[in-house]
């Protein structure tokens, strides 16, 4: 046990560490340092998730809790300081009011001796979090060092986002580990300060008005959490800052309220709208910035809380009007996607419907609807990493932003275009690990019917209709990229830097390994995790018809073994087949030899996001209304 | 064993049952216009012809994925015929429609293009009504295993509405006049498939087949363990198809998203509704 | 022997081609797949395609503006294949014959198979030609057919496949003052 806590130790220690060697070395030990730590990183947290059995607590010295009330002073003095430097009137009110909430904390901790517990609790959900954030961040890391070498800076900002990149991983690390609400409240913090390096990393006027709005709007999460600390602190009943004692004690208590706040700032974390803005806005940053902020780290911070909260509020009113919301995001993100050119914007768009889902499904709380949720954290993360790394190589090789000058791409670039298709597949066909979690939302919202009625029938609709809007969006942009002329028909493969390539095809590797073993997951990997959450065991078993039941759903292996023959495989295979003995003529054009500039369709949705964040804004009013009551 | 048996030989007699399907249609809508019309045997004619023709493609990429939407569909129908589950079954045809429209673009030709274009739109306007459809019949039936809607009671009497919102999106499944927008021959010369010929396009021209198949097999489910009445709704799906096919003007494809979404889907949604406070 | 070749007969898919006639033979085309002459019965189909057609009907007489685009549909059908020739313009430039922008009939550019006469062919010609069409259809092999003018070489690719996509060439006029 005292070894697994050490391990845990170093997976938060680690990151920094290894950043801070990153600033005194010099580039290539630098790179060398970095690549071995993301390494240790992935291994460790491996070996955690093999070798754990219960969920344990790590004991650390009592004075580590003024440490933390000093980080925090330290850092609503930081943010006071950019308010002032860049005159943001919002960032300072929303300081003063943290600051405010802060103090009135501070004097009632005061009253309460022993009322902290474990500082940190470490169950399946944290470990599952390790996995996907430390390798999935570690790719990012290691691919961003090669990307941040051909940005236009100086070599000590370089380093410096490097630093950033590896201490931001470790705050993760703690984030998702966290029991003590004040810890989680300083890690939730550093990480909105992390968004806001990162963001304003460019330095011009655009980055640093989205990182100001990322700031705010984070912020509120952090009032939101800080809310939650002083009512559960004064609420006789709760009286506790411990995430674990607060969600166990909830249904005696009856009072969501603090849970509503701690749901508000997932909600705005995980960009749910009207706060979608500020991770829309973050695509001015470098692309590893998007990847990291979108697939493993950062807005998983959402579906997290949510899963932490599930057993407490599932069934509640509180659930139904966060089922609400996001189902209603769900669509609103997809639609509003379809008005976008850019690239990394489609992407962002994609991505904060698909955390609708994620939290919806999480929301829901009952077995499958966990499980699903995993799957959807999992794969979701994997895929967009990778299709956000492809942005970068994209940008940086190929010197394209929107998606409409990506036409014949598969001339210049088969395997990037490859890559691009491989990651919008699967987010939406069969049998990619993406596509389970929404089949099985689907079908979870069916067998929900019964007891929400109404409700889960409209989020039903939403998600039927905003799946066929997702899978519409991604056609937009795999047509033109995909399409060749039949000139030559022999492809030859583009070169790009190592660092790229290694790190797409491991991805590539994750995606197709997380599609064979699907199954073996199942059983060995979310069955379990989903248990840990729900604190009772899910059961997930193999029958004997070769399908795999999780609670109420069955996943039959057979389609999907003949679905992956033909989706992944053959689409591979399309780029290398070579037919003999055929003729190739020209493409049907009525005779004309012309060359034709190929466009995509655009839909004029633009106009409705206001509406869309107007209605979103009602809903989060909602959560607070509802649970005051 | 039995039962597999029979069912897979089903599953793989369906692109000769679906040939047979087209076969007469063609006869039957000849005879609605008061036409003679082919012979019933014509699409496997049409078939051995094809298969005899020299080779000739674009490029392999965009005939290896024409094969592999063919494939693909044919999988979709297995897994119908066996009896999984519905969803999936509608996703894996999803699967093969996305094949499609991606050799509709991997080539640089304007009307696959415009075709592929016209499909995934196409695609935007039935699924979901498909997917709702799926939802209405777990909630009167409590599964989404076709094995056990296929043993359950006549579907048909509890969701009426349903079965009107799935003929009402037939037409854009299976590209037929006023919705035929992705195929459109006088207008985009065949969308999606044009660029096939030969022996390429034999599988593009049998995944047809199949696609009367699946969509006849999703008519028949509403009979539910009531055989006759299910093959009663085929028989008469199939004369309405026809009979609308022969007797409407094509819409654009706005027109066609419009109706989907605003009178299919509600018909089906009311019905959902319905069967839930019932 | 099971005889894949007797099936040509029993699915000609036709392709109808306007070289720049004056649309009379083309309604007589259309007439032809109507109700009323219904050459469906015969497993005929106006695909509209080169790709998938077998018989390619041609009206009208060659312009300087159709000639390469005529080649290019012509090259883009795959082998057997047959053309016919509707009306008088489209077999030896008609009434048109002569004019400044008109190179002449069909078979100055494309191997024309069977010639069907009038102005405009009457129906009941154009199926009689298209039998006739199909009887040549069953002989013929799978070879590549050449062109007679405006066409390059297939270009043969290492392992077997054929370069079909450049053969139309341009016809390049020597400008006489
Ligand atoms: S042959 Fe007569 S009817 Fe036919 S295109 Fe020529 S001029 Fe017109």
């Amino acid at each position: 046990m005292r070894s697994l806590q050490l391990l845990v130790l170093s997976l938060f220690a680690l990151p920094p560490v290894a950043g801070l060697l990153l600033l005194i070395l010099p580039k290539v030990l630098g790179r060398i340092v970095t690549i071995l730590s993301v390494v240790a990183l992935s291994a460790i947290s491996v070996y955690l998730f093999a070798s754990f059995d219960k969920p344990f607590q790590i004991l650390i010295p009592e004075y580590s809790d003024k440490v933390v009330m000093i980080a925090d002073v330290l850092l609503l003095v930081y943010f006071a300081f950019i308010a002032i430097k860049r005159k943001s009137v919002l960032v300072g009110l929303l300081t003063i009011g943290q600051a405010i909430a802060l103090g009135y904390l501070i004097k009632l901790l005061g009253h309460h001796e022993g009322g902290i517990h474990a500082q940190f609790y470490i169950d399946r959900l944290s470990l599952f979090m390790f996995l996907l954030i430390n390798i999935v961040s570690g790719i990012i890391a290691t691919y961003s060092l090669q990307y941040i070498d051909e940005e236009d800076c100086s070599p000590y900002r370089k380093k410096f986002f490097m630093f950033t990149m590896l201490w931001f991983i470790g705050v993760m690390n703690l984030v998702v580990s966290a029991d003590n609400l004040e810890y989680f409240f300083l890690f939730f913090e550093l990480t909105t300060l992390a968004s806001y390096i990162f963001i304003s990393f460019r330095k011009d006027n655009e980055s640093v008005n989205n990182a100001l709005r990322a700031l705010w709007m984070n912020q509120i999460g952090g009032i939101a959490i800080l809310g939650a600390m002083i009512y559960s602190l004064s609420t006789i009943g709760y009286g506790t800052l411990s995430f674990q004692t607060l969600v166990k004690a909830a249904p005696t208590v009856g009072l969501l309220f603090p849970l509503a706040l701690l749901a508000v700032a997932a909600l705005i974390k995980g960009a749910q709208m009207p706060f979608s803005s500020w991770l829309l806005g973050a695509m001015v940053a470098p692309t590893p910035v998007s990847a990291l902020l979108h697939s493993s780290t950062m807005v998983k911070i959402a579906p997290f809380i949510i899963l932490r909260l599930a057993p407490a509020i599932k069934g509640t009113s509180l659930s139904l009007v966060i089922i609400a919301l996001t189902g209603f995001v769900f669509l609103a993100a997809a639609i509003s996607a379809l008005a976008q050119d850019n690239f990394k914007r489609i992407l962002a768009f994609s991505t904060v419907s698909l955390l609708g889902l994620m939290i919806l499904m999480a929301a829901i709380g009952t077995d499958t609807a966990i499980v699903t949720c995993l799957i959807l954290i999992l794969f979701h993360g994997i895929s967009k990493c990778m299709l956000f790394l492809n942005a970068g190589v994209l940008e940086k090789k190929f010197h394209l932003k929107s998606a409409l000058d990506m036409d014949r791409l598969a001339e210049s670039g088969p395997f990037t275009a490859f890559v691009v298709c491989i990651g919008f597949i699967s987010l939406m066909l069969p049998p990619f690990g993406a596509f389970v979690g929404k089949w099985f939302s689907i079908e979870i919202l069916g067998s929900t019917l019964r007891q929400t009625r109404g409700l889960t029938a409209i989020v039903m609709l939403a998600i039927a209709c905003g799946g066929a809007v997702l899978s519409l969006l991604y056609f937009k942009v795999m047509g033109l990229l995909i399409s060749r002329s039949g000139e030559k028909d022999k492809v030859t493969f583009e070169t790009t830097h190592p660092l790229y390539n290694v790190n797409l095809i491991l991805l590539l590797a994750l995606i197709l390994a997380g599609v064979v073993s699907l199954p073996f997951l199942l059983t060995g990997y979310f069955g379990p995790v989903a248990s840990d959450v729900l604190g009772s065991a899910v059961a997930v078993d193999v029958q004997s018809n070769y399908s795999i039941s999780i609670g109420t759903m069955n996943l039959p292996v057979i389609p999907m073994i003949l679905a992956f023959l033909i989706l992944p495989v053959s689409l591979f295979i399309s780029l290398f087949i070579r037919f003999r003995k055929v003729d190739r003529v020209k493409e049907y054009t009525c005779g004309e030899k012309i060359d034709y500039k190929f466009n995509s369709f655009y839909f004029d949705t633009e106009f409705l996001l206001p509406y869309f964040k107007a209605v979103g804004l009602v809903f989060f009013a909602l959560i607070i209304i509802l649970t005051v009551i | 064993m039995q039962s597999i048996i029979i069912l897979s030989v089903l599953a793989l007699l369906a692109p000769l049952v679906g040939g047979l399907v087209y076969g007469i249609e063609r006869k039957v809508k000849a005879r609605m216009q008061n036409r003679i019309g082919p012979n019933i045997l014509q699409p496997f004619y049409d078939f051995f012809k094809l298969a005899d023709k020299r080779l000739v493609m674009v490029h392999s990429t965009h005939a290896f994925l024409g094969v592999m939407h063919f494939i693909s569909i044919w999988v979709a129908v297995a897994v119908l015929i066996f009896g999984g589950d519905l969803i999936l079954v509608i996703f894996l045809h999803l699967l093969s429609t996305a094949l499609l429209i991606m050799g509709g673009f991997s080539t640089r030709s304007i009307f696959s293009h415009l075709g592929a274009n016209r499909t995934a739109i196409s695609i935007l306007a039935y699924e979901p009504v498909l997917i709702i459809m799926a939802v209405s019949i777990y909630a009167v039936n409590g599964s989404f295993q076709i094995s056990s809607i296929i043993n359950s009671d006549p579907l048909l009497y509890k969701m009426p509405l349903t079965f009107i919102a799935l003929l009402l999106i037939l037409p854009i499944k299976l590209k037929k006049s006023p919705f035929d927008v992705a195929e459109a021959h006088q207008e985009i010369a065949g969308g999606a498939e044009i660029e096939y010929s030969g022996i390429f396009f034999e599988a593009i021209y049998t995944a047809k087949w199949l696609d009367y198949i699946f969509v006849y097999a999703l008519v028949f489910l509403f009979g539910g363990s009531n055989y006759l009445l299910g093959a009663g709704l085929v028989v008469g799906t199939f004369i309405y198809i026809n009979a609308l096919d022969n007797s409407t003007a094509r819409v654009d494809y706005r027109q066609m998203l419009k109706f989907s979404y605003f009178v299919a889907l509600p018909v089906a949604f009311i019905n959902l509704l319905i069967t839930l406070f019932n | 022997m099971f005889e894949l070749k007797k099936f040509r007969k029993k699915s000609p898919w036709i392709l109808h081609f306007n070289a720049g006639g004056c649309n009379g033979c083309d309604i007589e085309i259309l007439a032809c797949l109507a109700p009323k002459y219904d050459i469906e019965r015969f497993g005929m189909i106006n695909t509209g395609n080169p790709k998938q057609s077998d018989i390619l009907l041609i009206t009208g007489p060659v312009t300087k503006r159709t000639r390469e685009r005529l080649v290019e549909v012509y090259n883009q059908m795959p082998e057997p294949k047959v053309v016919v020739c509707c009306g008088s313009c489209a077999s030896t430039g008609g009434i048109f014959r002569g004019m400044y922008n008109i190179e002449g009939g069909v078979d100055q550019f494309i191997p024309v198979d069977v010639y069907v006469a009038g102005c405009a062919c009457r129906p009941e010609q154009i199926i009689d030609g298209v039998v006739v069409a199909l009887g040549i259809l069953e002989e013929k092999t799978k070879e590549i057919e050449k062109t007679i003018k405006l066409a390059n070489k297939p270009v043969v690719e290492e392992d077997g496949q054929v370069n079909r996509r450049n053969m139309p060439a341009e016809l390049t006029y020597e400008t006489t003052v």
